[in-house]
Parts: structure tokens; sequence; C-alpha cells
């Protein structure tokens, strides 16, 4: 989150040019886009000087040659035709192409975004990271929209106007030249103020976005506990802080920008004036120059006034850009696999060798963790809340990076198969299911589109989802909303479990798997899985010992340790942690 | 143009920013006038070879005065204006803040969250924009407009100005026309952009989910084509929006071509001068500006009200439960009477509960249990009014739920969900939810009756601890006790536990039961759960099926029954029985 750092006038171009490198796959439409705005420039600029020569050549002298007139008719007509049809297309062009940039660039960051690792998420508020996918890039389009065209039109604007200077008057017109580099001492006192200044709201914007998303998802509890008030006073300080800071924005842009230009122009022509006053007091002076030279002076402003317009609007998708490349080059990815090995898995034997992980790099979380689970064995982990067995979990799904031990399935080091066969053979049930918006069916599929309506309804049956999910008044098309809110916390679970079970692992890895659901219906769970036990190994965590007793082996963690292993009955028979754990469970329902 | 009737409110809140700044507007307007006036005279003044150093003295100065007093009123109106359109974004952004924290679980069913931030942020822009740009626009074009047509009419020939002017209506028409266009494209270009933001937020929030089953490609994908829609829509905009610069050109070039013709045929017939002819052209460049604003006007207000009637419909919706006019604004405090015939949970054809008539004696323990979906969240959640709609009724104290503020019914109630959702702040403060500036040794102690102070401690920044969004960074049961402890702080009337042990250990759930018991002795609890060993003690005990009591009573009463609950009880013990059995034949 932190890009607090001031940007510095490199780092400002290097987004920019990073953004232009956006623009080179699309060479093409972006140089016909340039074509069409060149000939509306020049249609623009010959129409005034057509209905000139139409003043000066034939009503000034009233004479209306039929022929000459037509033809002159005519040739405006074609000069406004050009000019219409062509604004039309470059307005669409530049949009065209715009929105493609954009849609590149979002396409970019959301499928960084898929290959950050969890951590980034444990630290990211995901609102945060929703308003770059969308809102930062969004605040980009302007810069190819109406920065890009206002910048060119302006550069052939400038050319054109010094090339008309030059030629009344070269000297006067080198002296013109200064205020180019006043303009660009200008433009780099705005851009290393306003840099602060942009990063400053977006962050604040962000900020925003974040706490609008937070209380979103939980405004159950913020209602539940009463505390709308307290959080909506916590919202109107964050959303006054970004209100300050939009006015001090203003405020700069307005002494900077359009008024300010205004003010040099003002200036210039007093410069202007004075000079040729005080010269015509000594020597003749032409009227017609100084009459030029006020008129040009203004064109010459005309189009600087315009980009220092937009220069905020440059700033803003500037610093958005970056938002947005920071994202994209965010270091945080998940753990990388070396896939050397074309090997797949085909029997599911799992070995943990001495692993040991911390979190935050100072707290061991598991300390030397080793175990074998042997091909269609179950191995269950228990042990008190919090003593490491979910982390456990994800490590063996690459959640998370290990460096110290090694975790082996059939032999070969996690980190060595290719990411697909992983996924492919091993299924996770969460802890705390999460549903997709959508119906039934497609939150058991997801996006797995091989599996039939049979499959979809064969997993809901191994857990006994079908009973209920059959008498919802749409069966398996019911409708799911958001987080699956309509549902029982029960129903979810069975969801995300039968979302599991269909996609038929090789190892199976629950992770409290039935914790919500009933007595009853996790026995006939349990029954299921024992029929499908054959050919599949199991990871299985379970508060409620007698979900897991019948596992061909038992870890008890304790604060990261395994303190204890072997079957149900070796562990009672050792009088140890199990079997205090396993007494009190019976004995509090005697 | 509705918006700008729309957003009176706003205008007439901000009349003062407003007047200063249409008013500073207005006189650079004016000021304006003046360099080129200035510039003649000089001219002239140097042709005729008139002029002194004193007569250059004096009009530079007030050509640098006037240039100072432009800049300064330009400033003035840019913040004015400019200023008061953020300021609208900061009201509305607070208004759908403040409208999102009342609004029902019902409303959070039917919306998403993605598309209620893109209403947010999007949508309050594009309204900004109408607020500042739009105005500006609109005061600008007329008062430059109008003074250059009120110059042609008058300085040169009202005939001639009238005929220029005659397709300017044409104009109107079309650009007012092309705005209707734009708005509802822009309207579905918006929506699209929602469903991009669903999209986003949704596969965010998942994220562990698409990792787990390798579907990061597919989702890659679908996102994709959500964005490939938010293109489309956009392009269709686009195609509105390229048509307002052509079309003003156009019917600005018929007006030239109408002066000329005209023009030279007055000239002809002696009505006009040459000279006025030149005059009457010049002065119609300078109406190119104003005209093109038009255009940009309409576009921009269009957007604006598509957008602005995007949020108004966010906030026309009524928060879903109420108080009642007159409502009891004492605690609730007593016996709990349901008296329920049914209920069914909105856009739901089935009833969820149906025939609930039980008493809960003031100071009792309640166990609810009964199957998956059986409806025991539904009864807390009908107690704590985020629902109603059901037929009957639910008293406490004698006084029907309904007939308490709502304020005052929750102050009452401690409740701990099912799915704990925690806010990505400290330990310390998700625990001193309700209360953030409470004693901290009451934290301390509200963490130790829920069994997580020893947690806590082990952490290296304790209850300084981040949690991270709803509390990823903590273990399932460690978050569980969390979400014990914030209810506990509360020290309610009313507790409501809706299977909050189901992911602690046992020897955990042991203890907090007792610290609950010996805590809560005098006061009401409601505990659901699976394990019958967290409601076994309970006073009274009610067995849920499809939304029904089929079983009421205590443990050993229930068991006396034979019925479900002994069911259940069976099913439980015969579980040890078989891992005993099966552990005694390895
Ligand atoms: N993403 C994370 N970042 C930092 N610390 C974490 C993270 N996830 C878990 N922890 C910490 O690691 C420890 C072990 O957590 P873990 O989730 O493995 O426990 P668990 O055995 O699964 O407990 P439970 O039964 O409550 O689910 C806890 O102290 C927890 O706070
Ligand atoms: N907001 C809702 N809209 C429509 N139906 C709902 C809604 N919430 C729950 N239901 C349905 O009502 C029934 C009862 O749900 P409830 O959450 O009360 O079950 P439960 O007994 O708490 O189950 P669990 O043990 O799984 O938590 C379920 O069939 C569920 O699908
Ligand atoms: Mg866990
Ligand atoms: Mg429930």
């Amino acid at each position: 989150m932190n890009n607090k750092q001031k940007m510095s006038a490199r780092d400002q171009f290097k987004t920019f040019m990073r953004l232009a490198k956006y623009v080179l796959p699309m060479k093409k439409s972006a140089l016909i886009a340039i074509l069409l705005l060149l000939l509306t420039v020049t249609s623009t600029i010959l129409g005034p000087l057509v209905i000139q020569r139409f003043l000066d050549d034939y009503v000034v002298p009233l004479n209306f040659p039929a022929k000459e007139v037509w033809t002159i008719a005519l040739i405006y007509i074609g000069l406004q035709l050009v000019n219409i049809i062509g604004s039309y297309f470059q307005t669409l062009r530049f949009q065209e192409f715009a929105l493609a940039i954009i849609q590149q660039i979002r396409i970019d960051a959301f499928s960084k975004v898929q290959k950050l690792g969890l951590r980034y998420f444990d630290q990211t508020p995901a609102g945060g990271i929703v308003s770059r996918v969308t809102n930062d890039t969004e605040s980009i389009k302007e810069m190819f929209v109406s920065v890009a065209v206002t910048f060119m039109q302006a550069i052939f604007g400038i050319v054109g106007v010094y090339i008309a200077l030059f030629t009344l008057d070269g000297k006067l017109a080198l002296y013109t030249l200064i205020l180019l580099p006043l303009f660009l001492i200008l433009v780099s006192v705005y851009r290393y103020y306003s840099a602060d200044f942009y990063q400053d709201i977006r962050e604040r914007l962000s900020q925003l976005n974040a706490k609008i998303s937070e209380s979103l998802s939980g405004m159950d509890m913020i209602q539940a506990f009463r505390q709308e008030k307290r959080l909506s006073d916590e919202f109107i300080e964050v959303n006054e802080g970004h209100y300050r800071v939009g006015l001090r924005n203003i405020r700069f842009d307005s002494l900077m920008l359009g008024p300010f230009i205004d003010l040099l122009y003002a200036g210039s022509i007093v410069a202007v004036l004075s000079y040729f006053g005080t010269a015509s007091f000594t020597s003749v002076v032409d009227v017609g120059i100084i009459y030029a030279f006020t008129t040009l002076l203004r064109r010459l402003f005309q189009p600087i006034n315009q980009v220092m317009q937009r220069l905020s609007m440059f700033q803003q998708a500037i610093v958005s850009a970056s938002r947005v490349f920071a994202l994209i080059d965010n270091p945080e990815i998940e753990p990388k696999q070396t896939a050397v090995s074309t090997q797949h898995i085909t029997e599911g034997t799992i070995e943990f060798r001495n692993v040991t992980f911390s979190y935050d790099g100072k707290q061991d979380v598991l300390k030397n963790i080793s175990f074998t689970a042997n091909a269609g064995e179950t191995v269950a982990l228990v042990g008190h809340t919090g003593s490491g067995k979910s982390s456990i979990i994800n490590l063996f799904m690459r959640f998370y990076e290990y460096e110290r031990g090694d975790i082996f399935i059939d032999g070969v080091s996690l980190k060595e198969y290719p990411i697909e066969e992983l996924r492919k053979k091993v299924g996770l049930v969460l802890q705390d299911p999460f549903m997709f918006y959508g119906d039934i069916a497609s939150n058991i599929r997801l996006h797995n589109e091989e599996l039939t309506d049979e499959d979809v309804r064969e997993a809901a049956e191994f857990v006994q989802a079908d009973q209920f999910i059959e008498e919802l008044p749409n069966g398996y098309e019911q409708k799911v909303t958001e987080r699956g809110s309509t549902l029982s916390s029960g129903q979810r679970q069975l969801i995300a479990f039968a979302r599991t079970i269909a996609m038929n692992p090789k190892v199976l890895v629950l992770d409290e798997a039935t914790a919500n659901i009933d007595t009853e219906t996790e026995v006939a769970i349990q029954k299921s899985l024992e029929k499908m036990r054959e050919g599949r190994t199991t990871i299985a965590i379970a508060h409620r010992l007698s979900t897991i007793a019948d596992a061909e082996l038992i870890l008890v963690l304790h604060h990261g340790e395994i303190v204890e292993r072997g079957t149900h009955a070796e562990l009672l028979a050792q009088k140890g942690l199990y079997y205090t754990m396993y007494e009190l469970q019976n004995g509090t329902q005697e | 143009m509705k918006v700008l009737l729309d957003l009176r409110w706003f205008f007439s809140e901000r009349k003062k920013q407003y007047s200063i700044g249409i008013t500073a507007l207005m006189i650079v307007a004016l000021l304006q006038l003046a360099p080129p006036k200035i510039i003649g005279y000089i001219v002239d003044a140097v042709a005729k070879d008139e002029l002194t150093a004193e007569m250059l003295m004096r009009w530079m100065i007030i050509l640098v005065v006037t240039g100072v007093l432009m800049y300064v009123l330009r400033y003035i109106w840019r913040v004015m204006i400019f200023g008061s359109s953020v300021y609208l974004a900061r009201v509305m952004r607070e208004r759908l803040f403040t409208h999102f924290t009342r609004m029902s679980p019902s409303f959070y069913q039917r919306r998403r969250v993605g598309d209620l931030m893109a209403h947010a942020t999007n949508d309050i822009n594009a309204v900004q924009q109408t607020a500042g740009s739009g105005i500006l626009t609109l005061f600008d074009s007329i008062s430059t407009g109008g003074f250059v047509i009120l110059m042609m009419a008058f300085s040169i020939s009202w005939k001639l100005t009238l005929i220029a002017l005659v397709p300017i209506p044409v104009m109107i028409f079309l650009t007012s026309y092309y705005g209707r266009l734009l708005r509802n494209r822009f309207r579905v270009a918006q929506e699209a952009f929602s469903d991009l933001n669903d999209k986003a937020q949704e596969s965010i929030s998942g994220i562990k989910v698409l990792k787990t089953f390798g579907q990061q490609k597919e989702d890659v994908e679908s996102f994709t084509k959500r964005s490939e829609q938010v293109v489309k829509e956009n392009m269709r905009v686009a195609k509105v929006d390229a048509l307002f610069d052509p079309t003003i050109a156009g019917v600005f070039a018929i007006s030239y071509i109408l002066s000329f013709y005209f023009g030279t045929r007055f000239i002809l017939s002696g009505e006009l001068s040459i000279g006025d002819l030149v005059a009457f052209t010049s002065y119609l460049g300078l109406l190119t500006w104003p005209m093109l604003a038009i255009g940009f006007l309409f576009n921009i207000v269009e957007r604006g009200n598509a957008s602005y009637s995007r949020i108004q419909d966010l906030l026309s919706v009524e928060p879903g439960i109420q108080d009642r006019p007159n409502a009891v604004s004492q605690l609730p405090h007593g016996d709990i009477v349901f008296d329920i015939d049914t209920f069914k949970f909105p856009d739901d054809k089935r009833a969820s509960l149906r025939n609930l008539h039980f008493t809960i004696k003031q100071g009792e323990t309640l166990g609810v249990i009964g199957k998956t979906g059986a409806g025991k969240t539904a009864i807390l959640k009908l107690l704590m009014r985020e629902f109603e709609g059901y037929t009957g009724t639910i008293t406490y104290g004698g006084i029907p739920i309904t007939r308490y503020k709502k304020e005052c019914l929750r102050q009452a109630i401690g409740y701990v969900p099912q799915d704990h959702f925690l806010f990505s702040t400290t330990l310390g403060e998700n625990i001193a939810f309700t209360n953030p500036k409470i004693d901290p040794a009451k934290i301390v102690a509200a963490a130790k009756s829920a069994h997580i102070h020893e947690d806590i401690l082990t952490f290296e920044k304790g209850y300084e601890t981040l949690v991270g969004e709803r509390g990823v960074s903590l273990s399932g049961g460690q978050r569980q006790r969390v979400s014990i402890a914030r209810a506990l702080l509360m020290d309610p009337e009313l507790l409501l536990l809706d299977d909050s042990l189901s992911a602690v250990d046992a020897r955990t759930e042991e203890a907090i039961l007792r610290s609950l018991k010996e805590e809560r002795t005098g006061k009401t609890t409601i505990i659901t759960s699976h394990r019958l060993s967290a409601i076994q003690h309970a006073h009274q005990i009610i067995v849920l099926d499809e939304g029904e009591v089929v079983e009421i009573g205590d443990h050993d009463s229930l068991m006396a029954q034979n019925g479900m609950y002994k069911e259940m009880y069976d099913l439980q013990q015969l579980e040890s029985i078989v891992e005993q059995g099966g552990g005694a034949d390895e």
C-alpha cells in the first residue's frame, strides 16, 4: 500500500513511457487516429482562411463572378465536410483506442492480482485492490482521450504560430522564444508539487473506497452492534479529509494553471506594446506588425492554455497509472514452482520433512513438522485452536512459501510439480466456505465446464446436499446471492464440500469441513467418504475427535509442534494430550 | 437537463458560492473585452503618431491592473464552482454511506458490494462533473455567446443576426436529442462498469477458492469478458459522443454560408457596409466556442443525469425495518415469548419457520438444535429484528419486539454470529467494537471469558495485533473467540451464540461454557449448536426440524421422550463407542 514516496520527474517519465508502450500494439489504429486529427486540424485552420480570401477578393471589391464564387463556396463546403466527417471518426477512433488500452491495463492488473500470494491479501483490503483495478484504470482513460488530443492539437498550433512569427519578424520571434522555457519552468514547478497532491488524493480516495467496501461487507455486524453512527462518523472524517485535499488541489491548480497563463498573456501583451510603443517615440513602426504580433501571441497562448488546463488530468492519470503499475509490479507473488518434474501424482503419498514455518519471519507457527501419509491413508490433525493445523494446509496447498524443510508427494518435492498438476489432484475444503454469485450448480461446478449436470448432482448427493437443494424452488438453478447470504451456514459448507468432491481429487484435504453440519449429515458424509477411500489420501482436521477416530495416523499439534502421533488406540493408551482431549469430549456428553 | 433541477437543493445550499463564482465569471467575460480594445487604441495612436509616453504608461497600467484582476477573479470562480462540485461529491458520498448503514439485510441480499461501490465512485464522479464543469460551461457559453450575439444584433444588423441564427434551433434540437441518447447509453455503460466491479470484488474476496481450484486463468477470462462488455457499452456511448462536435460544426458552417449570402445581398442593396460584414464574420468566429460548449454541456449534464438517477434509485430504497411511531425506548428485560405461526424470508415462497410457540424465562439458557437449515439462525435473526414479516408475535418483557426502538432492542442483545466477521483493525479494537473508549481492563476481562486472552498474549503485539480483512491472519477458532469476546464485552441482557463454538476444541469449549455459566447468571442466553455438549446443560432445549419445534424440554425430559433428541444423542454417543471399539480392534 505504501507508495507515499514522492514521485520524481523520472518516475513520472517512466510511468508515462510505460503507458505509451501500451500504444505500441495498436500502432496502426493510433496512426489513423492521429492522421484524422491532422486532417481536422488542417481543415479548421483552412476554413477561416478561405473566408478571409472570399472577403478580400470578392466582397471588398464587390465583384462576384459566378464561377469563382461557386468554386470558393464549394471549397468551403468541401472543407467543412472533411472537418465534420474527420472529427466524427477522429473522436471515435481515439475513444476506441483509449478503451482498448484501458482494457489491456485492466486485464494485466487483474491477472496480476490472481498471481499474487495470499500474504498480499492478508495485508491489503479488497476494496483497495478493486479500486486500483477498476477506478484507477478508469482515470487513466482521460490520458488517451482529452489529454492526448489536446496536446497534439496544441503542438500543431504552436508550431504553426511560430512559423508565422518567424516569417513576420525574425528578431522579435526570437524574443518570444523566451516564453517556451518559461512554460517549461511553470510545468515543472507544477509537476513537482502536484505529484504529491495527486498522490495524496488518490491514496485518500482508495482509503475511502476501502472503508465503504469493508463497511458494506460487515454491515450486519455494524447494525447488530448499533455502530452505524460511529462508523458513519468515521467515514465522514475520512470523507472530509478527502474533500480538504480535493479543495487544496483545486486551489493549487487555479493558482498555477489556466489563470496563470492568462496572466502571462497579459504580461506579454504589455511587454510587446511597451516595446513597440517606446520604439514609436524614436522611429517609425509598422502598425500591421504590432497588430499581427498581438494576434499571433493570442493564438500562441490559446493552445498553451488548453494544455495547462489538461495538465491536472495528465497528472492524475500518471499518478493513477503509477498506482496500477505498482500493483502489476508487486513482488509479493504466489510461491513459484520450479516445475522440473513432469511426473504425475499417481499414488498420493505425502511426506512432510522437518517443515518449519513463520508468517511474519519472527514467530515460528510450525516447528519441525515431519510425518508421512501413505497412499490411500487418512491422516488426521488435531490440536487446540491456533495450534497450526490450518497453517500446515496453507503450506501444503502452496498458499504460502516455505523455506525450511520440504514437502513431498510421491517422493517429489511439492515445489517441482507444475502448479496445474497440484491443483488438479489436490482438493481442499476450506474452513470458511466462500460462495460465488450465480446459482447452486455454478457454485459446485465453478469454471469447470467439463462437469455435467449429472456430475454436479452426484457430488451434491455425496455430501448429502441433494435433499435441501432439491427442496429449493429452483433446485440446482436456485440463485445464490453474494456470499450465499440466503443459505444457512451448514448449507454453504455442504456446497463448498460438494465443489471439491466434484473434482474427484487424488488427495483430499478437509479443514473442519463439517464443523457447521449436524451429526446425522456428518455421519452420512463419513460413510460416503469411507466408500471412496480407496486410492485417495486424506488429510483431515477436526475438532470433533469422533470424526477422525478411524484415521491411520493422528497427529496431535501443540503450539506448532507434533507432540503425539499414532492411531486412536495408541494415543489413548499414551494417556497424553489426546487422551485428555478425548476424555473431555466424551465427559461433557454425560 | 433534468439533473440541474434535481440538484436544486444543492445549488440553493451553495447559493453563495455559486453566485460569487458566476459573478466572477461574468466580470471576467466583460474584462476580457478590454485588452483588444486597448491594443486597438494604441495601434491607432501609433499609426497617427500621437502616442505619448504618458498615454502609453496609463494604458499599460490599466492593462496590468485588468490582468491581475482577471487572475484573481478566475482564481475565485474556479475555487467557488469546482470547490462546490467537490463538496457535492462529499455530500453525496456521505448520504450514500449513511443510507447504506440504514439498509436491512434483505437489501444486501439483492445488491452486490461491487455495484454499490461503483455508485459511490463512478456515478458520484459523473454528478460532480455536472455541478462543476457543467455549470461552468452553461454560464460561460450563455455569457460569452449572449454578449457576442447582442453585439452582432445591435452594432451591425439584427436582420442578418437573425438569419445567421436560423440554424441554431436545429442544432439545439439535435444536441438535446443526442443528449437523451447519451443518457440511456451511459446508464447502460455504468451498469456494465458495476458488473465489472462486482466481478473484481468477488474474485478478490474469493481468491483462496480460485487458487485452490487452480481456476485463475478461467477467472481472468471471465473478467476479460466483462471488461469487453464495458468497452462495448462505452463505444456505444462514444458513438453518440462523437456526434456533438461535427453536428455543431456543420450547423455553424451553414450559418456562415447564410450570413455571406444574405450579407452580400444586403451590401448590394445598400443596407450594409462592407466593413460591417467583415466585422460580422469575425463576431461569428467568436461564437464558435460558445456553440461547441453547448454540445459539451449536454454531454456532461446527461451523463450526470444518468448517474444521478442511478444514485437516486439507490437512495430511494426504503430502509427495511424502521421504528414504529411511539416506539418504546426502554431496555427490554424479562421473559421472551415466541408466538409465531409462519415466517418467510423476503423473496422466498417457502415458510422457513412454522408454529413456534415457546417461552424463555428471564435469566435462563435456551439451547436450540436441529439439522442444517432447520431454522436456528432464522430464530435469532427474528429476535434481532433483522427480518420481520412473520405472522404472530415475539414479545420481550411483555412488549412485542416490534414496538421497541431497534436501537434499544439491540442494545440489550450481544450477538455472536455463525459467520464471524472481524474488521481490519487491531484485536483490541475488534473486541471493543461497541465501545472503543472502554477501559482496557474490560477488554482483557472479556478476552479472558472468551478464552482468547492467552492466545493474544502469544502474539508479538498482543492486543495491538492487526487482524487483516475479515480477520484473515487469525485461526478459525481465534476469530470465533474474538467474536465471542466482542459480544461479552457488552455484558448484554440477552446473549445469542449462533453455533459459536464450532471451531474450537473440546477443552476450550468446555472452558468457555463454564465461564459463561458463571458470568451469565440471571441473564438470558440462547445457544444454537450441532454438538449436544454445548447445550445439554441449558434450562430448556428446543429441537427444530424444517422450521418447526418438534421437541421441547430439558436434557433429561428430552431423553425420556425417546424422539429426535435422543436419536441425536445416541448417534453422538454411538460414534464414540464405535471409535473405542474400532480402536480396540487394531
Ligand atoms: N495469514 C496469517 N498471517 C499471520 N498469522 C497467521 C495467519 N494465519 C494464521 N496465523 C497464526 O498462526 C497460528 C496458527 O494458526 P492456524 O490457522 O494454523 O491454527 P489452527 O490450528 O488451524 O486453529 P483453528 O483450529 O482455530 O482453526 C495462529 O496463532 C494464527 O494467529
Ligand atoms: N435470507 C434468506 N432468504 C431466504 N432463505 C433463507 C435466508 N436465510 C436462510 N434461508 C433458508 O432458511 C432455512 C433456515 O436457515 P437457517 O440459517 O436458519 O438454518 P440453520 O438452522 O441456522 O442451519 P445451520 O445449522 O446450517 O446454520 C434454510 O433452508 C435457508 O436456506
Ligand atoms: Mg484452522
Ligand atoms: Mg445457522
